[in-house]
């Protein structure tokens, strides 16, 4: 028996169903393949919110505690996902907490869709509650911004958004769409295109063969051939393509900050890593190289120290996907505009083999005087407090070098860097060029989702921790087992570092009365334990390691170490310190 | 300090003036003129922006910034010999019962300008030309009184033989009008 309708407003079956802006939205996240977006509702966001909620089925909509929570987690789960992660906030102040996000996605070329509700249509302009100028504010900051005024542009502008953030050199896009447009319907029927080319915006992915030919000629060449491998590798995800041209070649690899664990740290290539805190020989024989082979990183002053005297000797080939690095701070003798990955397959066979082991071994001298003055001392245990560095020695080994380490901005960050061993690519997330304080546990939340698989391992200050502890409350909610390390040194250590070597130890502001972390993680329903005394840090790790759950392990450190070697800001790579 | 043109070409777009005008001011590079129309082509607009600076280097990080925007497909940047360009201004002079008589005949034949408004009291003077040519007009109007004085932007034209669509071939814009 046919079933009879006794719904009046029931259409015919030809018709398709109009869908108002917020159902197109969500129509668009699905196609797209979203399914995991971190946000927070608000007044000019409500009717997304009300469409999400038919949506649960395939969205997983994850509630932080602060919208710049929701921006730094969907940063950490795009890093781990290698796509775009996506936000929703509203308008307003919804909207400015997420702009530290957006600046650090902007600089740390991470892909973002930052989906941001805006007032009616008819109030923009007037100062309506929670109206800001979003698109103004974020315009210097965002990859494409847009502003959604009515139900017809949803998909277009959507399919762009997503286009724009994952194309070329990722970053964030910051849609601002108008309540009045999510309410509306479309006057057509929801069509979804995904968008595969823009005319203004085509990134360069494949290679030019005379820029190739130029590269290859010079590194033919190069007597002392030295490669700087940076975030670009692992976005274009060309771990293997820069492994075969290193072992090809057998040319030197060292890394970035962003660019660590591109190449494991027990390779025979692998130098170390670039930059004011990095390793003193891939500093020092920066200025013995005489070709320089940089692949999708831009110099920067970070790493540079002094532009005006680096690298003055060595020819530079420059692999980059973004024209506008090329020349910005270091001319390149030979560029190369494309996708790290095409690049690296393109110029393989352009190369000879070659063996640079004498080369090479120059990088194993200054390792053991390295070692000697720094690496051994700090891992002696002669201190009466534990050092930062042994915690990350003893987690790299607990951990096979296998976690996804997530770190916060300071000296933690710094020495997560200098001691865990990665052996697995794309295993450190970390924010560089922003150098965002609080981070690390919205990010490592949002890396735990995006790679569940992972063991995801925060490192995080006392004082970055404060920053953002709300997002505990996240982490036990969505029930993800995140770690995350303090490592309490009661102190900014890094601003300290520097007020110590440079303002003769006027320790202006830099001291913190902290709380008791434990009590806090308890307090959200986590768990966790302090370790003050070295012989119980072993069992520390491993307690917070098997623990099935989240886990908050802090770590009493020792009050006033300092990293190095050090590169003083302002002065030139050979100016490295080691005390 | 040189003279540089910047032609920007994009897709004509709601706040696209600000994306690239901050672009200057992030760099600290002062704006001289500036004057955006929509092209021959159907949805292009075309900026061009006059600068000063001492550094080829750092203006040609400039035009690879501005090329970075989403919606420019286009950027040159160009020294004064390798275009045409020209500006407008207009000069309103005070002529009351009275005063000394306006001599047309040098202002038509020497400075190439013309009086397109007469009123009562004033008229408003039309001259074209480069920075030069006006400001030299300039010095001869001191004699009267100038009530006011408005220069255009600059406009300019690439000396190439090529248009915006040879340089774009995959596009297939109609034209505007």
């Amino acid at each position: 028996m046919q079933a009879i309708s006794v719904m009046p407003e029931l259409e015919p079956a030809e018709m398709p169903r109009l869908l108002s802006g917020s159902q197109a939205l969500m129509e668009c996240l699905v196609a797209e393949g979203v399914d995991t977006i971190f946000g927070y509702p608000g007044g000019a966001i409500m009717p997304v919110y009300d469409a999400l909620y038919d949506f649960q089925e395939q969205i997983n909509h994850i509630l932080v505690r602060h919208e710049q929570g929701a921006g730094h987690a969907a940063q950490g789960y795009a890093r781990m996902q290698g796509r775009a992660g996506v936000c929703l906030v509203t308008s307003g102040p919804g909207a400015t907490n997420l702009v530290t996000a957006i600046a650090d996605a902007q600089i740390d070329s991470t892909p973002l869709v930052c989906i941001v509700g805006q007032v009616g249509k008819k109030l923009l302009g007037t100062d309506a509650f929670q109206e800001a100028d979003v698109m103004g504010v974020t315009m210097p900051i965002t990859k494409w911004n847009y502003q959604i005024t009515t139900a017809d542009e949803v998909p277009e502008v959507m399919a762009k958004a997503f286009y724009i953030a994952q194309a070329g050199r990722p970053g964030p896009v910051l849609i601002d769409m108008t309540k009045s447009a999510q309410l509306e319907l479309m006057t057509q029927p929801f069509v979804y295109e995904k968008c595969r080319t823009i005319i203004s915006y085509r990134p360069r992915l494949l290679p030019k063969m005379e820029q190739l030919q130029a590269a290859a000629k010079l590194i033919n060449g190069a007597k002392r051939p030295y490669i700087f491998a940076g975030h670009g590798v692992q976005i274009s995800k060309a771990e293997a393509e820069l492994l075969a041209f290193a072992e090809k070649t057998g040319i030197p690899v060292a890394t970035t900050l962003l660019g660590q664990s591109t190449i494991p740290t027990n390779h025979p290539n692998y130098v170390g890593w670039l930059g004011m805190h990095g390793n003193y020989g891939p500093n020092v024989l920066t200025d013995q190289a005489d070709v320089i082979i940089a692949i999708g990183m831009r110099f920067d002053d970070r790493v540079t120290g002094d532009a005006s005297k680096y690298i003055r000797q060595a020819k530079v080939v420059h692999i980059e996907i973004d024209p506008s690095e090329i020349d910005k701070i270091i001319k390149a003798h030979a560029p190369v505009v494309g996708d790290a990955k095409e690049v690296l397959k393109a110029l393989l066979p352009l190369v000879h083999d070659n063996d640079h082991t004498i080369w090479r071994n120059e990088f194993r001298k200054y390792d053991v005087i390295e070692n000697e003055t720094i690496t051994t001392p700090e891992l002696s245990g002669d201190t009466e407090k534990i050092k930062m560095a042994e915690v990350i020695d003893l987690l790299s080994r607990k951990t096979n070098g296998e976690a996804v380490l997530v770190t916060d901005v300071g000296q933690h960050q710094m020495m997560a860097s200098r001691y865990y061993q990665f052996r697995r690519k794309n295993s450190l997330v970390t924010s560089g060029g922003m150098g965002t304080m609080g981070f690390a546990l919205p990010a490592a939340f949002g890396a735990q989702v995006g790679a569940p698989d992972r063991q995801v391992v925060a490192i995080i200050g006392d004082g970055c921790f404060q920053m953002t502890l709300q997002e505990l409350g996240t982490i036990v909610q969505n029930k993800q087992p995140v770690k995350a390390i303090i490592l309490n040194n009661n102190f900014l250590g890094m601003v300290r570092q520097w007020q110590q070597l440079f303002h003769s130890r006027r320790y202006s502001f830099v001291e913190l009365q902290n709380p008791n972390f434990v009590m806090i993680a308890r307090g959200f329903g986590m768990e966790g334990h302090t370790c003050e005394a070295r012989e119980a840090l072993s069992d520390s790790l491993d307690k917070m390691l098997a623990h099935d759950g989240p886990y908050l392990l802090e770590v009493i450190v020792e009050k006033e170490e300092n990293v190095f070697p050090m590169v003083p800001a302002g002065a030139s790579v050979a100016q490295i310190r080691l005390k | 300090m040189t003279t540089y043109t910047i032609c920007v070409f994009t897709s004509n777009s709601i706040g696209l003036l600000n994306r690239i005008t901050i672009i200057f001011t992030r760099r600290r590079i002062n704006i001289e003129s500036l004057t955006v129309s929509e092209t021959e082509r159907n949805g292009v607009s075309r900026f061009t922006i006059v600068i000063k600076h001492e550094s080829r280097d750092e203006v040609e990080k400039l035009v690879r910034q501005i090329r970075k925007i989403v919606e420019v497909l286009a950027v040159f940047g160009y020294l004064n010999d390798e275009i045409v360009y020209n500006e407008i201004a207009l000069f309103k002079i005070s002529t009351p019962l009275g005063s000394k008589p306006l001599d047309v005949e040098t202002i038509n034949k020497e400075h190439k300008a013309w009086v397109v408004y007469w009123g009562l009291d004033y008229v408003v003077i039309e001259k074209t030309g480069n920075e030069t040519d006006i400001f030299a007009f300039f010095d001869y109007l001191r004699q009267y009184e100038i009530l006011e004085f408005v220069r255009s932007g600059r406009v300019a034209v690439g000396k190439t033989e090529k248009g915006l669509v040879e340089y774009l071939p995959e596009a297939d814009w109609a034209y505007t009008l």
